[in-house]
């Protein structure tokens, strides 16, 4: 709107004035009882229901809990149970004293078996539980009995899902479970405005020690340069899973901290080997091919780390060192020797998570090196699924979350590698694959299971199963807080550590 | 003029029964996956499981024939049930209530700048033709009319909320977090309106009577104030759907952007979640709304244009 | 001022044709300054922008152009049978207009995006769906006006069939105002292409198309803010430039 130029010059002084008042955040001692605004990565798009992801949601922001915790190391930790033990297909699980819900009432062993019962009873049953018949029933005054249709080894593990979090029996009168001020956890959840923020406050009586925080929002901004933009304007002190390019503006002299880890997820070429890839030879080109170091440190910029096999330093039984470097000499003459030296296929993906069209357009350069020449098609998901089952199609670029929701990757192993398995996008089948993950059904021991999973994903780089390229990363962004720290498996957001800085 | 408006309010029904059908048999005749969709917008890397799938799909009712699942639907919503969305499993009603309060609230709130801002300028500029005034204007307002919401979006971002951090960036909910999506919602309109008014206005101007008044010395500005808005507001009115159009199409970008809960986002995302009942109960929202705003349109330009109104009788 | 627009335009429609390398990676030159090799630097993949915009122009103002001609075409034919036709049929084409006319393309866009895959078939379909019918009603309006004229009621009286009527007497005379009108429709057009891709439902990567660039470029606001300037400039110069030139044609031709 016009204005006359001195009049446009105060308005201009004044705010620069007040603006100047301001000053550069500086990291400072905790300040108590703070009001903590985020900016979080993912909305809940199922109305909070605990049996779809929104139930990382709620877990997250502090609200719910599960009675088992996963640790660093992948083995399980207690949580609203204090200790377990397996008895042949069952597994008692003491729970931990003097624990309450929200909204008052304590949590017994009858609250833990709605739960459980609840989740086990739904039409689509979350990944953690699936398909192994879970029964709970009351074991005397403090502990509950978990019974599954055969032996389960990692029982503990699976109930160290989100989607297994223990709501007070309020919570569970027909329809979805209520969230709203149901839980155990350290934020009570006041107010959850559809998808748009939940507003939070502090639980005074969590078991866990008392939060620092006194009131938490938690904004779902689902587009990462408006979450750099909140970040920046100053609306939010975490800004979680921000664009590579973004964190070069947030440095620390402005006051930002920046925390990036390696998350279980693994950007894979998966290579159809009932058509195009049948021959090991083929397959192999393609991996000499590609410069997984230059995909990861170029075309990503550095925001993932590049991949010499399908776990990375997420896990304990991840591989750490990198990958080979490049060979197109000799990829060339593997095609040669496999009597293709031109090959002609198709390379497709989808377009939601941002780093896939960029990957495949920088594989399709390095395949047109050695005379692949990949034709990039890109579109959604879901259509190209059912081609992708039946062994219809070339080169598809795939990001897989190995961990599902439970940190143990037996079930995806089975799922995506076996040759019965339910998502075998390669169409690889190999009985000697198979009989190495006979030991999963009955081994309990932590150890022992991540010694099948290191010989399994060693048996799949030697077969060449797909090429993984990159793994994936979590970062976050802060500004004027403390305690915070980076969840690589997406459970915990807020904790009692969390405490603004002044 | 009341049989122009029975005839139109009469067939609002079956405009919206017809859109209804159509809408409701788009996504089935596409032979999409709408289980697996939805499971998978539920828990996204779930594998595909034949037994889970056929008990959602029970579930969700999509075994029965469409005509079956029409003629349900269609009994259900006369009775303002507007059926379970496929992602949250809650009523839709009241979700498509609040978001559309939300988007009422922006797009009246781009409405009202168009109106107190667009129209004046335009009036501003008719006064002199050709001179500084109108040229600025006349610059603006075709700018404003170019310039989409997703360019604006950022730009105003960048200068009122970072380079001059007065007002937030993101969010809905307080009226600072409104300014900026009302802003860039209202560029387009305001635009439209300025060109508009001065276009009438400058009609107006070059009419017998007001040239006779105006050579009978009664006050000018008050004359072109007093005309030329009148005239002006008619103009807009008769654009009414290019403007509704403009303002419900860009409220699905700036709601996007900006992260408003609204009725475009809301599509948005049964759009990606293939929330088949969601989508279907917005997009009649959407409709409604349309015949609505054409119909208050019209009444409005019949109240205001003594001359539309003789038209419409005859 | 004319035939600089007209130039312009020109130039805009045999861009589509420059043989322009839009999709060469080159990893180590990422968010290049301009230099001799790349006028407008490059992007985060290392991709010359300059060519990225030129290439954009094949979707940007080719298909738009597509789109606007044959909602031109399919409207006007709509219009003129209707106007025709009059009493019911014409009523009946008033009301489908009435809703027609307010349901924005993005919205329409998001609907058949929902049915098929995002891309540019999905768009010509969004954009067909509505964007007939302010030819339509253009047409319909023009027709009943000349149909009451008198060298109308002259040829009627002289036994000339609607078919050769509207030929040589309704139709000179609605091309010049409709093709005005179709300058103003490509802007609205470019805008919902551009908007729908920025939305992700458009051209998918790794076409160019300035809002998919637009929308790619907002990760990069701060390191590269020329990734978001450039398309913008684009998107609006070339909106711009239609419009101008759709409203002097308007302006001359309808005698204001």
């Amino acid at each position: 709107m016009p204005t006359t130029p001195r009049r446009l010059l105060a308005v201009v002084a004044l705010v620069g004035l007040l603006g100047g008042c301001g000053g550069t955040a500086a990291t400072g001692d905790p300040v108590p009882d703070g009001e903590l605004r985020v900016a979080a990565q993912f909305a809940p798009r199922s109305g909070y229901a605990m049996d779809t992801d929104d139930a990382f949601v709620v877990a997250q922001v502090g609200s719910s809990e599960a009675l088992v915790r996963a640790g660093s190391d992948g083995t399980p930790q207690p949580g609203l149970a204090t200790s377990w033990r397996q008895d042949g297909a069952s597994w008692t699980f003491q729970l931990r004293p003097g624990v309450t819900f929200h909204d008052g009432t304590p949590l017994t062993p009858s609250a833990v078996v709605t739960a459980l019962t609840w989740v086990a009873g739904v039409a689509a049953p979350p990944r953690a539980i699936k398909g192994i018949g879970l029964r709970a029933t009351e074991t005397g005054p403090d502990a509950v009995t978990v019974t599954t249709a055969a032996p389960d080894p990692i029982l503990p593990l699976r109930l160290s899902s989100v989607n297994t979090a223990i709501l007070a029996p309020s919570a569970y009168t027909g329809g979805p479970p209520s969230v709203i001020g149901t839980g155990t956890g350290p934020m009570r959840l006041v107010a959850a405005q559809g998808n748009q923020e939940a507003v939070l406050e502090r639980n005074d009586s969590y078991w866990g020690g008392r939060p620092q925080i006194a009131k938490a929002t938690v904004r779902f901004i689902t587009d990462p340069a408006a979450r750099a933009l909140a970040l920046r304007a100053g609306d939010v002190e975490i800004a979680q899973g921000l664009p590579e390019s973004a964190l070069l503006e947030f440095t620390p002299g402005n006051g930002y901290a920046d925390q990036t880890v390696a998350a279980p997820r693994t950007v894979s070429l998966m290579l159809n080997q009932k058509g195009a890839f049948a021959d090991v030879r083929v397959r192999q080109a393609v991996e000499k091919a590609l410069d997984r170091t230059a995909l990861a440190e170029q075309a990503l910029a550095g925001s993932a780390l590049p991949a010499s096999e399908l776990y990375g330093p997420a896990v304990a039984w991840g591989s750490q060192d990198p990958p080979a470097g490049p060979d197109p000499q000799g990829a060339r003459e593997l095609l040669a020797q496999a009597g293709s030296p031109q090959l002609t296929v198709r390379l497709q993906t989808y377009p939601n998570r941002p780093e896939l069209p960029t990957l495949a357009t920088a594989v399709q350069g390095m395949l047109r090196e050695v005379g692949i020449d990949a034709q990039i098609q890109i579109g959604e998901y879901g259509p190209q699924e059912p081609q992708l089952l039946a062994g219809d199609y070339d080169m598809f670029l795939l990001s897989r979350n190995y961990l599902t929701d439970v940190p143990d990757t037996g079930s995806t192993l089975v799922s995506d590698y076996s040759c019965a398995g339910s998502y075998n996008i390669n169409q690889y089948c190999s009985p000697e694959y198979d009989a190495l993950l006979a030991p999963l059904a009955t081994t309990t021991d932590p150890a022992g299971r991540q010694a099948v999973f290191r010989a399994a994903a060693a048996r799949l780089t030697a077969d060449v199963v797909g090429v993984p390229l990159v793994h994936s990363q979590e970062n976050a962004v802060t500004k004027g807080v403390a305690g915070f720290v980076v969840d690589p498996l997406a459970k915990q957001l807020i904790t009692p550590e969390l405490t603004r800085a002044g | 003029m009341s049989g122009l408006l029975a005839r139109r309010l009469v067939a609002l029904p079956f405009v919206l029964l017809g859109a209804a059908l159509l809408i409701f048999l788009l996504p089935r005749m596409a032979g999409v996956d709408t289980v697996r969709s939805v499971l998978r917008s539920r828990v996204a890397e779930a594998e595909p499981d034949p037994e889970v799938a056929a008990r959602v799909t029970a579930e969700l009712g999509l075994d029965r024939s469409w005509l079956e699942q029409f003629l349900r639907w269609l009994g259900h919503a006369l009775t303002g049930d507007l059926g379970i969305s496929f992602a949250t499993r809650t009523p839709i009603a009241p979700q498509l209530g609040a978001a559309l309060e939300v988007s009422a609230v922006l797009a009246a709130g781009a409405l009202l700048v168009a109106g107190l801002v667009g129209i004046p300028l335009g009036v501003w500029a008719a006064r002199r033709p050709g001179g500084l005034a109108d040229r600025a204007v006349t610059g603006f307002s075709v700018l404003g009319v170019a310039v989409p919401e997703f360019v604006l979006a950022p730009v105003l971002v960048l200068l009122l909320a970072i380079a001059v951090p007065l007002l937030p960036a993101t969010g809905w909910g307080t009226p600072a977090q409104a300014v900026l999506p009302v802003l860039t919602l209202a560029a387009f309109p305001t635009a439209l309106a300025a060109q508009l008014t001065r276009a009438e206005t400058l009609d107006a101007l070059g009419r017998p009577h007001v040239a006779v008044a105006l050579a009978k010395g009664i006050g000018g500005a008050q004359l072109i104030w007093r005309h030329g808005a009148r005239l002006a507001l008619t103009g807009v009115t008769a654009l009414s759907g290019m403007f509704f159009a403009g303002l419900l199409g860009g409220a699905v970008v700036v709601e996007v952007a900006f992260g408003i809960p609204g009725l475009g986002r809301l599509l948005y995302d049964a759009v990606v979640g293939q929330d088949l009942p969601m989508l279907q109960s917005g997009l009649l929202a959407v409709v409604a709304v349309a015949v609505l705003a054409g119909v208050a349109a019209e009444l409005l330009q019949l109240a205001l244009d003594p001359v539309a109104r003789s038209e419409a009788e005859t | 001022m004319r035939r600089v627009l007209v130039a312009l335009a020109v130039l805009l429609l045999v861009a589509a044709f420059l043989p322009v390398d839009a999709l060469t990676t080159n990893l180590a030159d990422r968010f290049a300054g301009p230099s001799l090799a790349h006028p407008l630097g490059t992007d985060n993949l290392g991709r010359d922008v300059l060519a990225r915009l030129v290439a954009g122009t094949r979707l940007s103002v080719w298909f738009t152009l597509l789109a606007v001609l044959i909602c031109a075409v399919v409207g006007t034919l709509l219009g003129l049978l209707a106007g025709y036709a009059g009493g019911a049929v014409g009523q009946l084409l008033q009301r489908v207009l009435d809703v027609l006319v307010a349901v924005p393309t993005v919205i329409v866009g998001l609907v058949v995006a929902a049915v098929r895959e995002p891309g540019p078939a999905t768009l010509l379909i969004a954009v067909l769906l509505t964007g007939w019918t302010p030819f339509a009603r253009l047409a319909y309006q023009l027709t009943l006006r000349e149909r009451a004229r008198e060298y109308v009621e002259g040829a009627v009286a002289l036994g000339a069939g609607p078919g050769r009527i509207t030929l040589v007497h309704i139709l000179p005379n609605a091309v010049r105002p409709l093709t005005a009108h179709a300058c103003l429709r490509f802007a609205n057009v470019l805008l919902s292409l551009a908007g729908l891709s920025f939305l992700g439902l458009g051209a998918q990567p790794p076409t160019p198309e300035w809002g998919a660039m637009l929308a790619e470029g907002r990760q990069y606001l701060f390191a590269a803010p020329q990734l978001v300037l450039l398309p913008a400039v684009a998107v609006v110069g070339v909106a711009l430039l239609v419009t101008v030139l759709g409203r002097r044609l308007e302006g001359r031709w309808s005698g204001r």
